[in-house]
């Protein structure tokens, strides 16, 4: 296994086991690597549309499904309550970790909460839609948007 | 990507923007995407999926057309 992809799956790793995005340095101290050489090997996942970073260059904003930061789509596995980058990665969390889960998100129009059971075979039917507002080919342009 | 809890909620939402309304999708359908997209996101061997695969994808579940075409130069 190469670098990098050691430092892929630890950082999903800590992620699925805390449900927060680990630092720099704890992946360096996780993998005995300088936090220049983690910080570097982000760079390289970022290019290859792996992790998105947040304006620091080393923070995670995003390892897909999950997201290293707050935001309106929550779910709950087991004991844990993950953040999820949009509608796709909330049921996106489940199916990454192999688990039940249950989704906490909304309408975006009318904002009314909206839940979702989600079992090992998929969702349970819930009145809704889901609206992709920006085409396949550019979903890289601004992907924090998508 | 966002959810709603009807058609009309996504025609509200995208007059209220002056944006275009774009393709919808069931629920059933995103869990396939959500399937196809991160199944083995925590395996070694995970990887996204390239233009021809994406294509495969979205065929797979009924999504079809410029739209879901990773390389497509049809939409601004």
């Amino acid at each position: 296994m190469d670098a990098d992809t050691e430092l892929r799956l630890a950082i999903y790793r800590h992620i699925a086991a805390n449900a927060v995005a680990p630092s720099v340095t704890q992946m360096s101290r996780a993998l005995g690597r300088s936090a220049a050489e983690i910080r570097a090997a982000y760079q390289r996942l970022y290019a290859r549309r792996v992790l998105v970073l947040q304006d620091d260059g080393e923070s995670i904003r995003m390892a897909p499904p999950f997201s290293g930061v707050e935001t309106q789509h929550r779910v709950r596995v087991g004991d844990k309550e993950y953040f999820a980058n949009c509608a796709w990665d909330a049921l996106g969390v489940p199916a990454a970790l192999h688990a039940a889960g249950q989704v906490s998100s909304r309408c975006e129009q009318s904002l009314e909460p909206l839940s979702i059971r989600v079992g090992r075979d998929g969702p349970e039917p819930v009145p809704c839609v889901i609206h992709f507002a920006v085409p396949a080919a550019h979903w890289w342009d601004d992907i924090v948007y998508t | 990507m966002s959810f709603f809890r009807s058609e009309d909620m996504v025609d509200q939402w995208c007059a209220a923007r002056g944006r275009p309304r774009r393709p919808l999708v069931s629920l059933e359908q995103l869990w396939r995407l959500a399937l196809a997209w991160y199944e083995n996101r925590l395996s070694p061997e995970a990887r996204r999926p390239g233009p021809d695969e994406m294509r495969r994808i979205f065929a797979g579940i009924g999504l079809h057309g410029p739209f879901w075409d990773p390389q497509a130069d049809r939409f601004g």
